[in-house]
């Protein structure tokens, strides 16, 4: 019979339509909320795991603009004293560390804006050369840089900060975090910058020698992640610890607003749409009374029938939410980064392991709210004599 | 075939009580034509309707083929409306969002016929030439004339090559010429060994009846 429902549901189409579109609404605002929460999410894990770091260590009265350098790539220049560098190495699971120096520029060649340098010790780096080793390149040799890859600059091309030239040696695969408007640049290399500038910028750089911005940390036991995190931050004193946890938390802080909003807007349009549906549903049974007056005279069972009222409205409902899924994230996927920017927050496509539960749950609730709604319609028309269903109604 | 006794069905209007049915019993043997004259609420439809299942007498007992239909349980009753009865009613009772074709072929749907689509298809396409319909299959209740609309449910009703067909007024509100042609369809239908069980107020269809009864007053009585 589904070939009735089908038909049933193309043939009436401005109801139908009507509350396909409600039912898109709901499954839209849940499927947004969610898609954002994970994009983000998966954004930070993505942008943690390309630093190769299981936490990142950053001056405590600077903690706002390491988020914002990580997550936005807001550009920032600061430092803590370079003695924290040893006083995490001594922690006793700490198996590497990687200090790293954070430059805003000024507006480059490549940019209208100003970016994010990050100098890194390609001797104790495990973020870059690493990377650089993947693909079978040598470690960053004098004046090149790494780009991210929102940054408009080809392999093989010069760009300029504070007058200093550079060339592209290689750019790194998106993140949807800041590393995607980032610049890594070796630590020497920044220095004689930071010394030419005094000549070639209209701003000098002034680095204090040994200068530190972050010192990223490889554990021997990733698990142990909150024990060192605890540990660090009592022994090395002016500390701040980010893990990709405590980033998550930053990032699901930013998008709580926007989040509630969202839910709020599911939660309206839940409760509108609910009545809404047994409304219609209720007033579609009772003009087609004789029409299932008719159908049990031909044979359907009070099952069949409740199987017809209630596949039809699930029907709708499934649909409506396919497509509002679907429109979501279609325009999540157009304006996601435009949005991402709006919220100040990282928003990469989430993976498939992230989609799927939210595209699900997303559905389901949806179809689940339709079910609900064409209930009660649908139990009233099994209780309908065949003979009394059909003394009213129209067909 | 069928075999009811003792029918009584009645309902308050305001202080009176109205029977339609007070004590009716009816019988019909296979091959039959019998027509039940009356005046319209002489209570003609609701016998139909008892008959057929599709509604309770207060007492009584209706046997079609030997089996008690009032005390059925669901399932098995829809089954018998399904298998063994096909139904013409006053209203042509089409499907609107279906269109002629698609409502002969449903009831063929409804008791989920081991046959191929196509089977059903053919089937429904060859009762549409049967009334006459050939080449309307296509069309929505909302293009057909009142004729046509009764003769595609003449042609739903005997989409399950139903034993018998309980046809209440199907010849209300046409012209002559179509009334004409409809009865010719039942005669037909009838020689080919359909029982046929019809209530009308029509005297002018006595000739095509093989039996006739009369009802009046919630009473049955032969004619």
């Amino acid at each position: 019979m589904s070939w009735f429902i089908v038909k049933s549901i193309i043939r009436r189409p401005a109801r139908n339509g009507a509350l396909m579109f409600a039912f898109a609404f709901i499954a839209a605002s849940l499927f947004s909320g969610s898609y954002l929460l994970s994009g983000a999410g998966d954004s930070v894990q993505s942008g943690i795991s390309r630093l190769g770091a299981d936490l990142i260590v950053v001056p405590e009265n600077s903690t706002a603009e390491s988020e914002a350098v990580l997550l936005q790539g807001s550009p920032s220049t600061f430092f803590f004293d370079s003695g924290v560098v040893a006083g995490i190495e001594n922690i006793s699971g700490v198996a590497a560390v990687e200090p790293q120096l954070f430059i805003a520029t000024l507006p480059a060649t490549c940019c209208s804006m100003s970016i994010q340098l990050i100098a890194i010790d390609p001797a104790r780096d495990f973020t870059i050369t690493p990377w650089l080793a993947d693909r079978q390149q040598q470690p960053l040799g004098k004046d090149e840089i790494i780009v991210g890859s929102s940054l408009p600059a080809r392999t093989g091309t010069t760009l300029f900060f504070y007058g200093h030239p550079f060339v592209v040696a290689g750019k790194l695969d998106p993140t949807g975090t800041g590393l995607d408007m980032s610049v890594f640049i070796r630590t020497e290399d920044a220095y004689t910058m930071a010394n030419e500038s005094k000549e070639t910028a209209v701003t000098p750089l002034q680095l204090p020698p040994d200068a530190v911005s972050a010192v990223l940390v490889k554990l021997d036991d990733p698990a142990e992640t909150a024990n060192i995190s605890a540990r660090i931050a009592r022994d090395v004193p002016g500390t701040r610890v980010l893990s990709s946890s405590t980033l998550v938390s930053t990032v699901a802080g930013q998008l709580a607003g926007t989040t509630r909003l969202l839910s709020l807007a599911a939660a309206v349009a839940t409760l509108v749409t609910l009545p809404l549906v047994a409304l219609v549903s209720a007033m579609a049974v009772h003009e087609r009374r004789r029409e299932i007056g008719v159908l049990r005279a031909l044979g359907a069972t009070r099952v069949t029938v409740f199987r017809l009222v209630l596949g039809e409205f699930l029907l709708v409902a499934a649909a409506g939410a396919f497509l509002g899924i679907l429109v979501s994230l279609g325009l999540l996927l157009l304006f996601g980064r435009a949005l991402a920017l709006a919220l100040a927050v990282p928003l990469a496509l989430p993976g498939l392991t992230s989609l799927l539960p939210a595209v699900g749950t997303a559905f389901g609730a949806t179809v689940a709210v339709g079910g609900l709604a064409a209930l009660f319609p649908a139990i009233q028309a099994t209780r309908m004599e065949p003979y009394e269903a059909m003394r009213s109604g129209d067909i | 075939m069928i075999q009811a006794t003792g029918l009584v069905k009645y309902y308050r209007d305001g202080d009176r009580e109205v029977r339609p049915l007070d004590g009716v019993d009816f019988r019909c043997e296979r091959g039959e034509f019998v027509l039940i004259l009356g005046r319209s609420g002489s209570g003609k439809t609701t016998l139909l309707n008892i008959l057929g299942g599709l509604a309770r007498p207060a007492q009584g007992s209706v046997r079609v083929d030997g089996k008690e239909i009032l005390t059925l349980p669901d399932t098995e009753c829809a089954a018998l409306r399904s298998r063994t009865i096909g139904f013409v009613f006053q209203f042509p009772g089409l499907v609107s969002t279906l269109t002629a074709g698609e409502n002969v072929v449903l009831p063929s749907d409804l008791v989920g016929a081991k046959s191929g689509e196509g089977d059903a298809a053919r089937r429904a396409a060859q009762l549409l030439e049967v009334v006459g319909l050939a080449g309307k299959a296509g069309r929505f209740p909302s293009r057909l004339s009142d004729g046509e609309l009764k003769r595609t449910a003449i042609a739903r009703a005997l989409m399950n090559r139903p034993a018998v067909i309980l046809a209440d007024e199907p010849t209300a509100d046409l012209d002559a010429e179509t009334e004409r042609k409809i009865m010719e369809l039942f005669s037909r239908i009838n020689r080919e060994g359909t029982t046929i069980v019809m209530v009308t107020h029509n005297t002018d269809l006595i000739p095509y009846a093989s039996r006739v009864l009369c009802m009046e007053n919630g009473k049955l009585s032969p004619a």
